[in-house]
């Protein structure tokens, strides 16, 4: 902790960034912070309940923390994936960014917990983790803690779905939609859903309807799905602040599985690896594109 | 009307057994599939659950549904016509209301059953029976008292449930509550027995001082330190129960038929006051976490002398970067305290 304050405050004293974006211990548990001064580097923490990706506040549409300067951001190593696709799709400079890694054993579900970490409070992202150690980062700080525990219970779930037949599999769906409000929470705290002007906000042509009725819905819920196949990180946060409970997550695990099979492409924190639909490869194993 | 009378809990699920053979539509906590508790309509009433458990998201979804169809449009080689709603709706009830879910509903009457009525909302309150139910303990967001309401407040209320041993005393508060009671008499009993006193955990904030704040300071830099962790995501506003803000689409079928409806909006998307001239008053997040602020301390008690808050606590747990009302209230009631000219302290 007072490696990470200590980095903290030198940034911020000899002028390096103007803000460090991290987690500071609220009323109702860990939260992002943004620490403007040296003094307040002392609020910053890491530990087990600091489950926010922190790269969400990179995205250019967040001007209101543009504003503030220069960042330093304090990333996990799965939080790199999503800064890493942020580089790669052009939306922000890495000379714009200073990345403070944190070493990490896994996070907790909920950033409120006062249990600690186990099978059954740990997020569900942090299972097979290979990441504990941030590669992209300026700075890394921390000790590197033990593997979190492990509870392979979402993925055994996908697998479940994946074996199901068609009907089935499209039942659960449609009864896990039947609940969207269409509030577009998903949207709003996605790290990498950075378009200007999303296509459920146009209305010339309208694409797709905004009402919850089950077309609209479903239509939404498709297109979210296929924009993120090759870009989510699998932070989950869509999952975590969705009203419904909708677990938007496995679907886009789903996405990442097929993603796997079928373009060898796994979300990587390198920034320099080819999007997986975002480039030309004369040994890709789709016939019809070469 | 603070008459009070006694029901066991058993007469109170036999209660609820017969308004469902009778066909009444009743609303009620009740588990979901994931094992939280929701407000559900109750098809048997072994599934309603009357403990501690909060209901994940307020009872505004049944005052007003997510979306909502105003009328459908049809054109033909003979003309236009338009198909209104059928707005009329059965006598239903509401069980284990909590008292903050019953008081927000209540809240937004003000809004709405003004001038023009609004006939979509009111349909549903002007048919209900509001049974509320007392906590008998705080959930980890609550802040009721701060906002001055509580855990026993009888605000939108017909008839207030409070635990006793046994069964409830019932608190009849509305004449409504009073004709409920009495078309099923033999459900209740007279009672003296005592009630207990609710939990605390606030004591009320300096709401008067809040609002002058807020009055004077549109610009304070204050809005900027509150909204910098906001992600505008409006999860806050969806679980709301006071948050009745709405949007009005055309959606066609075709070329020549389709369908008006009204779905559930929020301040906290830049969409929410986007101008066709690509102009946003509110440009930014800044601006949004302020008007929630504003609309709920400020612009809604100035017009209709009602909080548009009733300290759930919803918003608290479910900010997925922890943005606390309390914490927000506090701060703003020790900015207003500073300042001399707010009937703060000199």
């Amino acid at each position: 902790m007072k490696e990470l304050q200590d980095l903290a405050r030198t940034l911020l004293s000899d002028g390096t960034v103007q803000v460090v974006i991290g987690w500071e211990d609220g009323p109702t548990g860990a939260r992002p912070v943004f620490v403007t001064s040296p003094e307040g580097a002392d609020k910053l923490i890491f530990d087990t309940r600091c489950v926010h990706n922190l790269a969400t506040f990179l995205s250019p549409r967040r001007s209101h923390v543009a504003r503030l300067g220069k960042a330093a951001v304090v990333v996990k190593g799965c939080d790199a994936r999503a800064v890493a696709m942020l580089l790669r799709e052009s939306q922000i400079k890495r000379e714009d960014i200073v990345l403070i890694g944190v070493r990490c054993g896994g996070v907790q579900k909920d950033p409120a917990s006062k249990e600690p970490l186990t099978a059954a409070t740990v997020a569900d992202k942090c299972t097979g983790c290979d990441v504990r150690e941030p590669h992209l980062a300026d700075h890394v700080v921390g000790e590197l803690p033990q593997a979190p525990p492990n509870d392979d219970a979402r993925e055994r779930f996908i697998e479940e779905l994946s074996a199901m037949p068609a009907s089935e599999r499209w039942e659960f769906w449609q009864t896990a939609f039947a609940r969207c409000v269409r509030c577009n929470a998903c949207r709003e705290v996605c790290p990498l859903c950075t378009c200007e002007r999303c296509i459920v906000d146009k209305t010339q042509p309208r694409w797709i309807e905004p009402s919850a009725h089950p077309a609209a819905i479903m239509a939404w819920q498709i297109t979210r799905a296929q924009h993120h196949a090759g870009r989510c990180s699998d932070c989950g946060e869509c999952a975590r602040v969705c009203p419904a409970g909708i677990p938007l997550d496995v679907l886009n695990r789903e996405m990442a599985r097929i993603l796997q099979i079928r373009f060898d492409y796994t979300a990587t924190d390198d920034p320099e690896a080819p999007a997986p639909l975002g480039a030309f490869r004369t040994d890709d194993g789709q016939e019809f594109i070469r | 009307m603070s008459e009070t009378r006694f029901i066991t809990t058993q007469a109170l699920a036999e209660l609820t057994a017969e308004l469902l053979a009778a066909g009444t539509r009743v609303v009620a906590p009740a588990e979901a599939a994931d094992g939280a508790v929701d407000y559900q309509v109750i098809s048997n009433a072994k599934d309603v659950v009357l403990d501690e458990r909060m209901p994940r998201r307020s009872l505004r979804g049944f005052f007003q549904p997510p979306t909502e169809q105003v009328f459908t449009w049809n054109r033909t080689d003979s003309g236009f016509s338009l198909k209104p709603v059928d707005l009329s709706t059965e006598p239903w009830v509401v069980l284990g209301a909590r008292p903050c879910d019953a008081a927000g509903a209540a809240a937004i009457d003000a809004v709405m059953n003004g001038e023009p009525k609004d006939d979509l909302w009111m349909r549903r309150r002007e048919t209900v029976t509001v049974i509320g139910l007392a906590c008998a303990a705080m959930g980890p967001g609550c802040f009721c008292e701060l906002v001055g309401k509580g855990p026993a407040d009888t605000t939108g209320s017909d008839i207030l449930l409070r635990p006793a041993q046994g069964g409830y005393i019932v608190e009849i508060v509305t004449p409504r509550g009073q004709a409920f009671v009495e078309a099923h008499s033999a459900k209740f009993t007279s009672t003296d027995a005592e009630v207990q006193a609710p939990p605390k955990r606030y004591d009320p904030a300096p709401m008067d001082r809040i609002e002058a704040w807020l009055e004077a300071n549109f610009n304070d830099e204050f809005w900027q330190e509150l909204s910098l962790r906001c992600l505008g995501c409006g999860t806050c506003t969806s679980i709301c129960p006071t948050c009745y803000c709405f949007d009005i689409v055309d959606e066609p079928v075709g070329t020549s038929a389709g369908a008006r409806r009204r779905n559930w909006d929020t301040c906290q998307v830049g969409l929410f006051t986007l101008h066709a001239s690509g102009h946003n008053p509110r440009p930014e997040q800044t601006n949004r976490c302020r008007q929630r602020i504003m609309h709920k301390f400020y612009i809604y008690p100035h017009r209709h002398d009602i909080l548009l808050c009733t300290g759930c606590g919803r918003c608290v747990v479910a900010c997925p970067t922890g943005v606390n009302l309390p914490e927000i209230l506090t701060g703003i009631a020790g900015r207003a305290g500073e300042d001399t000219t707010m009937g703060g302290p000199a």
